[in-house]
């Protein structure tokens, strides 16, 4: 199969189930709403060594957060429900509580599995917090130095999300890989569901499991994908492959990782890259298996 | 199995009846006749709902009462779930001690609307009158749990000894409202009159059109809660509410008290953006 000139490797990608919550961030402004938001999904690029992924879903009008005022939709996910929740209760007790003028609320309200983040934190209001139920769901009104913070006591777990999506970008140069990873990240920008948890939206340095030379690493560089280390490794990479970018995606389910694979695929075949594959473990550890070739065909996840 | 159990009065009622057990989720199990037998009173005479109402349907959780019930008492007390429509004004104790379900009185209520009501929600087009949300008589706690929302105004003792939940009175509160409160909030977006949160140990009065604070409240500070601004957003969002931007985002000035009583109560007064 080819995209514009653009061969679609015959592969998939291996991507398995974790544990999502959605934190919704409002603000004074989009401006302190983001700040907030940048500070929340810091550091939070690989499960590997920061315990979480997270990253913006997208920012949010007034009209679509809860106390009308601007905001930013975060997608946060990790390997267990116990983790995720002491993510969520270091993460907002951080950098939201800390935060001018920021408030935190459950962006996931119908799902009965919870971590009660809100309510673990209110102790820092040392007994002088306050509880207020609105709506049927319950707020901790905590008092800081500006004024009070509202965060929402529990936030839904999503048993059933997905992290590590992915696919490569093979390009002539570094330039038409950056490029091109850039318009997929674009593309997939704002889409519901969905993150890309790396800096700006794009990882140079995919990994392998474990590693040839250190035995203590749990993982190491994909040197099949270097192209420095084409006559020196097994190397994957087809000829006038001089550059490789990848997009790494989590989501809240197969479908949403899946659409966001196909838009950004595409957006991604354009002069200069030579090929787009996936990364994969020969199947066998993770159970979402995304085809490129099914997925581009508009049939979705396998 | 109907799509509603509608209620008529056959005649006016002099006097006063009360009913019980008129609420959607009894009516639902019941057929036709079984709800006509249901018990009420008219003074100390006992009867049967069907002496007072023609019946229309059965076995629905949604029941309609067409025309005003002024002295019609008790009607969707303790009821759990459903909905209950009540297309004029309806007597005492309109949905007291209701845990789940919504009734919707098109028109006024009288007194103990919402009594000790544990859930659900309780929605007046009209004016409530004495002790909306409060406790019962004797009793020590109020409402704890739910929602209760008149457009118009309440008499005395709106939300007194509530220990929970949300009352709103998008007019005027009459006096002593939210005595004794234990904790919950209280909304008025019109005035609020003389002596509120009087012996209240927490909970929130929120005074919108001008308020007497007490002496024994002593003023914390001003500034924007952002509790108010998700209530009230909550409040418009839900029930059409007109609550503008400047309600919702303003400043407020928080005074503490009641200082006689633990002092961990508050009233939230407007002062503009």
């Amino acid at each position: 199969m080819k995209i514009r000139d653009v061969l679609i490797e015959d592969t998939f990608a291996e991507a398995f189930t974790m544990r999502a919550a959605r934190v919704v961030i409002t603000a004074r402004n989009d401006k302190w709403a983001r700040e907030a938001a940048l500070k929340f999904t810091g550091f939070a690029t690989s499960v590997i060594a920061c315990k979480c992924e997270a990253a913006i879903e997208r920012m949010l009008p007034p009209e679509e957060t809860p106390d009308a005022r601007p905001g930013a939709s975060i997608l946060i996910f990790s390997t267990d429900t116990d983790g995720l929740g002491k993510r969520l209760i270091e993460r907002i007790g951080q950098t939201v509580l800390t935060c001018p003028t920021a408030n935190c609320f459950d962006g996931l309200p119908d799902s009965p599995v919870r971590a009660a983040a809100g309510r673990a934190l209110r102790v820092f209001g040392d007994k002088f917090q306050i509880s207020k139920v609105v709506g049927g769901q319950r707020y901790w009104r905590v008092p800081v130095m500006e004024g009070e913070c509202l965060l929402q006591e529990s936030f839904g777990i999503e048993k059933q999300g997905i992290g590590g999506g992915n696919f490569l970008i093979l390009a002539e140069d570094a330039d038409s890989a950056l490029g091109a990873a850039e318009a997929a990240v674009a593309a997939i920008d704002g889409m519901p569901g969905v993150i890309l948890p790396f800096p700006g939206g794009i990882v140079r340095s995919g990994s392998k499991i474990g590693s040839r030379g250190y035995t203590s690493l749990i993982a190491s560089t994909n040197d099949a994908y270097c192209p420095t280390l084409r006559l020196t490794t097994a190397s994957a990479l087809p000829e006038g492959v001089n550059s490789v970018l990848e997009l790494v995606l989590d989501g809240l389910s197969a479908d949403a990782i899946g659409q966001a694979m196909r838009i950004g695929i595409d957006a991604a075949c354009r002069s200069g890259v030579r090929a787009i594959t996936a990364g994969n473990y020969g199947g066998n550890l993770g159970p979402h298996h995304f085809h490129l070739r099914t997925i581009m065909a508009g049939d979705g996840a396998a | 199995m109907s799509a509603v159990v509608a209620l008529e009065l056959r005649a006016p009622v002099d006097g006063v009846v009360e009913t019980d057990g008129v609420n959607p989720d009894r009516l639902a199990a019941l057929g036709e006749r079984e709800i006509a037998a249901l018990p009420a009173w008219a003074g100390t005479r006992q009867g049967a709902l069907g002496d007072f109402f023609k019946v229309r349907g059965e076995r629905s959780a949604r029941v309609a009462i067409l025309g005003s019930v002024a002295n019609v008492n008790g009607l969707g007390a303790g009821m759990a779930g459903g909905e209950l429509i009540i297309d004029g004004d309806a007597g005492d104790r309109v949905g007291a001690g209701m845990t789940g379900g919504l009734v919707d009185v098109r028109g006024n209520v009288q007194h103990d609307a919402g009594a000790a009501m544990g859930g659900g929600v309780l929605r007046v087009s009209g004016n409530a009158g004495d002790r909306l949300g409060a406790a019962t008589p004797g009793a020590s706690r109020g409402m704890s749990g739910g929602e209760i929302v008149v457009s118009g105004s309440a008499g005395s003792e709106a939300a007194a000894r509530t220990r929970r939940g949300l009352v709103v009175v998008v007019g005027d509160a009459g006096s002593f409202a939210a005595r004794a409160m234990i904790a919950g909030t209280l909304v008025v977006l019109g005035r609020t009159g003389a002596e509120p949160g009087r012996s209240s140990k927490r909970g929130t009065i929120i005074a919108v059109g001008g308020i007497d604070v007490p002496v024994t409240y002593w003023h914390a500070c001003t500034f924007q809660p952002p509790h108010v601004r998700l209530t009230m957003t909550y409040l418009r969002r839900r029930y059409g509410l007109p609550i503008d931007d400047l309600v919702a985002g303003g400043i407020y000035k928080r005074h503490c008290g009641d200082a006689g009583d633990r002092g961990r109560g508050e009233i939230l007064e407007w002062a503009g953006r």
